[in-house]
C-alpha cells in the first residue's frame, strides 16, 4: 500500500476503531473517560484526511496545465459480493455480465474536500460533547454512536460504489435514528427517531430503485473503470481512451467494466457513454427522491424539526454540518447523470428552491430556538440543491462550497443554541429566555458570528457561497433561463428571510430585559471552557472559511475551490455547460444585492424585536388588517404538513395496521386455535364414556361384538 | 338320535348356558355373583367345544376344555382373593362402588337414590321413670359383622 492508500484506509478505520473500543469497554472500563477513545480516533482521522487532502492538492497541481485530466486514485480492499454471471444483457442470448461488490475506497478533489470538512466538524463537536453531555447516563454510549456515525459518513464519502454509497447512507440514517432517540426515555425524542427513520426510508426506496435502474442501464454499479485483469484503472487519456482501449503509462490492457463515473465514460465526446431521456430522467428523479429524504427537501422535510429532540451536538453533526448534506454530496458525485437528463436537474433546483422558501416562511415564527435553526438548515439545503440543479460547474461547485461553508456555521449555531440550553436548563423557548448576552458573553458573540455568516453578510463564510450559489442561478443553466431567473428572484427573497429569522432568533435570546426560566435555576452561567473553545474556533472559521475559495493571486478572484474541485473526474469530464461569464469568479452586482437583502433583512428584525413597541404593534395591526392572521398561522403551524401526512398517510396506514392486527389475531390465529380445540372438543365428548363402571365397558364389549358379528352375518360377500 | 340331532342340542344348551351367564354378568352388581355368571358363560363355551368335538371325532375340543377348567380354577383363586380384598376395603360386594379409574373431572355415577324410609313415630310404653336405664354393651354396638 502506498502512503496515499494508508490514508484513505486509515481516515474511517479510526473512528471504527473508537467505535469498537468505546462498545466494548465502555461500561465497564471507561465509563467518565470513554470520551478518550473517540476524540483521539475522530482527530486522528482529521489529521489523516488533512495529509490526503495535501496529497491530492499536490496530484492536482501536478496535472494542472494537461488537458483536463481528473484526479482520482481508487484502492480496493475486498470483494464483498461475487457474481460471475449475475445478468443476461439482451436476453438469455446475450453475454452474462459479472455484478460485484468490490470495497472500494476512492480519494479525489470532492471526497478530500468532504472527508475533511466531517473529521473537523466532528473533532470539535466530540469535544463539546465532553462538557455537554457530562454526567448523562448514556455518556459512553454517546460517545460511540458518534464514533460510528463518523466511521460511516466517512465512508459515505469515499466509497466507489453505488451498492457501498447505499449501505453507508443507511448506516448514516441509522446512526441519525439511535442519536436522536438518545434520551430514548422521552416519549418525544423516541417518537422523533422513528419518524426520521420511516421517512428517510421512503426516500431510500426510490434511491434504491434508482440503483437498480442504473445497474440495468449500466450494467455496473462502481464509479471507477476496472481492468480485464479486476484492476481499476483510473488514468485514462482522453483520446485514446475514446475508442476504449487507454494506453496511458503502465496501463493493464483494455477497460472491461466502464464504471458509471469512470473517465473511460466520461471521455466520450458529447455525453455519448450517459444515457438521457425518459430512463435518464427516471433514474435522476429516483436519486432525487432518496436525496429528498436524507437532506431533508419539500416533500419529505418534516423529520428534520423533529429531530432536535436529540442532544444538541448531534444537531450540529449530523443535523447541520454533515449527513443532511449527503444528498448534496451524491449529487454533485453524478454530475454527468444530472447533465444527461436536463429535466430532472431543473426539477432539483426548483424542489430546493421551493424548499428554501418554505423553510424559511415557517423559520420566521417558531419558538424553539433549535427549531429555527432547524428550518434554517432544511432552507439552506434547499440553497445547495438549487446551485446542484442550475447544472453549470459553477451552480454545482457553488452548491459544494455552500455545503462545506454551511457546515462551519450552522454547527457553530446548533452549539451555540447548546450552550444556550445547557444553562437555561435544557430548555431552548425563546419565549421564556431573554438578555442571556450579559450571562453568557462569549456565546452570545459565537451565535452573532453564526448569525452573519448565515445571513451572508460580508466577509463571513456565507456571504461568499451563498453569493456564489445566487450568481449561478442568475447565469442559469443550458435552457430553462426564464425558470432559472424565478428561482434566482426566490432565492434573494429567501436570503430576506434568512437575514430576518436568524436575527429575530439572536435578538430574542441575547437582547431585550434579561430573564431566565425557573429551570435553569440560580446558576445560570457561561459554558465551561471545554464548549467555548470549540465554539470559538468554529466563530474563527465561520469568518475565515469562505477564504478557501479565494485566489491569492493577482487578478483577485473567487475560484480556488472551482479550480480544485473541478479535478474531480466527473466534474472535470462531464460536459458541463460553461456559461460566458468566468465561472466562480466575482459577482459583483449580484454581491451588492445580495449584501443590501441581508442588511435589510437585519434591520427588519432589529426593528420589529427592538425597536420601539408601538411601532410594532401599529405595523403588526396593519399587516393583519391586509392578510388577516392566516399567515402567521400558517407559519406558525408549519404549513400543517404534519397534520396532512397524519391524515393522508399515517392514519391509513395505521388502520391497515389496526385492521391486520385485528385478521392476525381473530383469523389467523383463531383458525389455528380452533385446531388445536377440536381434538378437545371430541374428547371432552368421549370422555363421558370412561365412567369407570365395569359393566358399562362389559356392555360396550359385547355391544361391539355384536355390531362386528351382525356385520358379518349380514355382509353378503362374506 | 343322529349326531347333528346332538350336536344342536348341545350347542343350544351351550348357548343357553353363554347368554344366561351373559345376561348375569351385566345385570348382577354383587360381585360374586358376577364371578358365577362368568363361570357360566364358560361353560356354555365349554360346553358346545365338547360337542363339536363330539360332533368331528376329535378330542381337541375335549382338550380344550381341559385346559378352561384349569384356567377357571386359577381364575378362581385370583378373583376371589380380589373380591374378598375389594371387600375388606369397602365392607361392600357392589361393583358399582368402584368407580376410581373412571376420566378425570367424570361424575361419579350415583345409583337412583332410593327414597328413605319414612321415619315412624316410635311409640314406646310410657311408665314413670324407676331405676337407672340400662347400659348398652359397647362391644356390641362397634361390632361389625362379616359375612
Amino acid at each position: 500500500m502506498s502512503n496515499l492508500e494508508t490514508l484513505m484506509v486509515l481516515v474511517p478505520a479510526l473512528p471504527l476503531a473508537a467505535c469498537l473500543i468505546t462498545a466494548l469497554l465502555g461500561a465497564a472500563v471507561l465509563k467518565e473517560r470513554s470520551h478518550w477513545p473517540v476524540i483521539a480516533g475522530i482527530v486522528g482521522s482529521f489529521v489523516c484526511s488533512l495529509f490526503l487532502l495535501f496529497d491530492v492538492l499536490d496530484m492536482v497541481r501536478e496535472q494542472r496545465g494537461q488537458t483536463s485530466v481528473g484526479v482520482e486514485h481508487v484502492v480496493t480492499l475486498w470483494t464483498w459480493a461475487d457474481i460471475s454471471d449475475a445478468y443476461q444483457a439482451g436476453g438469455a442470448n446475450g453475454a452474462p455480465r459479472p455484478f460485484d461488490i468490490a470495497v472500494t475506497l476512492r480519494a479525489d478533489p470532492l471526497t478530500a474536500v468532504m472527508l475533511s470538512m466531517v473529521t473537523f466538524i466532528s473533532s470539535l463537536v466530540a469535544i463539546y460533547s465532553v462538557g455537554y453531555m457530562r454526567g448523562d447516563r448514556g455518556y459512553w454510549r454517546f460517545f460511540c454512536y458518534v464514533a460510528l456515525f463518523v466511521f460511516s459518513m466517512t465512508m459515505l464519502v469515499s466509497v466507489s460504489n453505488f451498492a457501498l454509497l447505499y449501505v453507508f447512507w443507511e448506516a448514516v440514517g441509522l446512526c441519525s435514528y439511535l442519536l436522536i432517540g438518545f434520551w430514548y426515555e422521552k416519549p418525544s425524542a423516541a417518537a422523533a427517531g422513528k419518524k426520521a427513520f420511516l421517512v428517510t426510508r421512503v426516500g431510500d426506496f426510490g434511491f434504491a430503485i434508482g440503483l437498480f435502474l442504473i445497474w440495468t442501464t449500466y450494467g455496473t454499479l462502481n464509479f471507477h473503470d476496472v481492468g480485464a485483469d479486476g484492476s481499476v484503472i483510473t488514468n485514462a487519456q482522453p483520446n485514446e481512451a475514446a475508442t476504449g482501449r487507454p494506453q496511458g503509462p503502465g496501463l493493464p490492457g483494455e477497460v472491461s467494466i466502464r464504471g458509471v463515473l469512470g473517465q473511460s465514460r466520461l471521455v466520450l465526446p458529447d455525453q455519448a457513454g450517459y444515457v438521457g431521456g425518459a430512463v435518464g430522467v427516471a433514474i435522476c428523479l429516483c436519486l432525487l427522491a432518496g436525496a429528498c429524504g436524507k437532506s431533508a427537501q419539500f416533500p419529505l422535510h418534516v423529520w428534520l424539526p423533529d429531530a432536535m429532540e436529540g442532544p444538541s451536538p448531534v444537531s450540529a453533526l449530523i443535523h447541520a454540518a454533515t449527513m443532511v448534506t449527503a444528498g448534496v454530496y451524491m449529487f454533485t458525485r453524478v454530475t454527468p447523470l444530472l447533465v444527461a437528463a436536463p429535466e430532472a436537474r431543473v426539477s432539483v433546483a426548483v424542489v430546493g428552491c421551493f424548499t428554501a422558501l418554505l423553510a424559511g416562511i415557517i423559520a420566521l415564527t417558531q419558538d424553539d430556538l433549535k427549531r429555527v435553526l432547524a428550518y434554517s438548515t432544511i432552507s439552506q439545503l434547499g440553497y445547495m440543491f438549487l446551485g446542484v440543479g442550475v447544472g453549470t460547474l459553477a451552480g454545482i461547485v457553488a452548491g459544494m462550497f455552500h455545503l462545506f461553508t454551511h457546515a462551519f456555521f450552522k454547527s457553530l449555531l446548533f452549539l451555540s443554541a447548546g450552550s444556550v440550553m445547557h444553562a437555561m436548563g435544557n430548555t431552548a423557548d425563546m419565549r421564556r429566555f431573554s438578555g442571556l448576552r450579559r450571562i453568557m458573553p462569549w456565546t452570545c458573540l459565537t451565535f452573532l458570528a453564526g448569525c452573519l455568516a448565515l445571513s451572508g453578510v460580508v466577509p463571513f463564510a456565507g456571504f461568499w457561497s451563498k453569493d456564489a450559489i445566487l450568481a449561478a442561478a442568475h447565469e442559469g443553466g443550458a435552457g430553462y433561463h426564464e425558470t432559472y431567473q424565478v428561482l434566482y428572484y426566490a432565492g434573494l427573497f429567501t436570503a430576506l428571510l434568512t437575514a430576518i429569522y436568524t436575527f429575530r432568533g439572536f435578538f430574542l435570546t441575547f437582547y431585550g430585559e434579561t430573564r431566565v426560566p425557573p429551570e435553569a435555576g440560580h446558576h445560570a452561567h457561561e459554558a465551561p471552557p471545554v464548549m467555548l473553545v470549540p465554539l470559538v474556533i468554529l466563530a474563527v472559521c465561520a469568518l475565515v472559511v469562505g477564504a478557501v475559495n479565494w485566489e491569492f493571486s493577482w487578478p483577485f478572484g473567487a475560484d480556488a475551490l472551482y479550480h480544485f474541485l473541478l479535478a474531480t473526474p466527473s466534474l472535470a469530464y462531464a460536459a458541463v455547460p460553461h456559461v460566458a461569464h468566468e465561472a466562480g469568479g466575482l459577482h459583483f452586482e449580484v454581491q451588492a444585492v445580495s449584501t443590501i437583502t441581508a442588511l435589510t433583512g437585519i434591520g427588519i428584525a432589529a426593528f420589529l424585536y427592538l425597536g420601539d413597541r408601538r411601532q410594532v404593534a401599529a405595523l403588526t395591526r396593519w399587516t393583519s388588517s391586509i392578510y388577516g392572521l392566516r399567515l402567521y398561522q400558517l407559519s406558525y403551524g408549519k404549513f400543517f404538513f404534519d397534520g396532512i401526512y397524519s391524515v393522508l398517510v399515517v392514519w391509513p396506514l395505521w388502520f391497515l395496521a389496526l385492521f391486520s392486527y385485528w385478521f392476525d389475531r381473530w383469523i389467523v390465529d383463531g383458525l389455528v386455535n380452533l385446531l388445536g380445540k377440536l381434538p378437545v372438543a371430541v374428547g371432552s365428548m368421549l370422555r363421558s364414556l370412561q365412567n369407570g363402571m365395569v359393566q358399562f365397558y362389559a356392555l360396550a364389549m359385547v355391544l361391539g361384538l355384536l355390531v362386528l358379528v351382525g356385520t358379518i352375518l349380514m355382509w353378503p360377500a362374506m | 338320535m343322529d349326531e347333528l340331532q346332538l350336536l344342536d342340542r348341545y350347542l343350544l344348551i351351550g348357548a343357553l348356558l353363554f347368554g344366561i351367564g351373559l345376561v348375569g354378568f351385566l345385570s348382577r352388581r354383587n360381585m360374586i355373583v358376577m364371578f358365577l355368571a362368568a363361570e357360566m358363560m364358560l361353560q356354555g363355551v365349554s360346553l358346545s367345544l365338547v360337542a363339536w368335538g363330539r360332533f368331528h371325532n376329535d378330542w381337541g375340543g375335549q382338550m380344550l376344555v381341559i385346559f378352561i377348567l384349569t384356567v377357571a380354577a386359577c381364575e378362581a383363586g385370583i378373583a376371589l382373593a380380589l373380591v374378598l380384598m375389594l371387600y375388606h376395603r369397602s365392607g361392600k360386594l357392589d361393583i358399582a362402588f368402584w368407580q376410581t379409574l373412571r376420566e378425570a373431572n367424570q361424575p361419579r355415577y350415583v345409583d337412583q337414590q332410593l327414597p328413605d324410609e319414612p321415619i315412624q313415630p316410635e311409640h314406646w310404653p310410657s311408665l314413670p321413670t324407676a331405676g337407672v336405664e340400662p347400659r348398652q354393651p359397647v362391644e356390641e354396638l362397634i361390632h361389625r359383622s362379616h359375612v
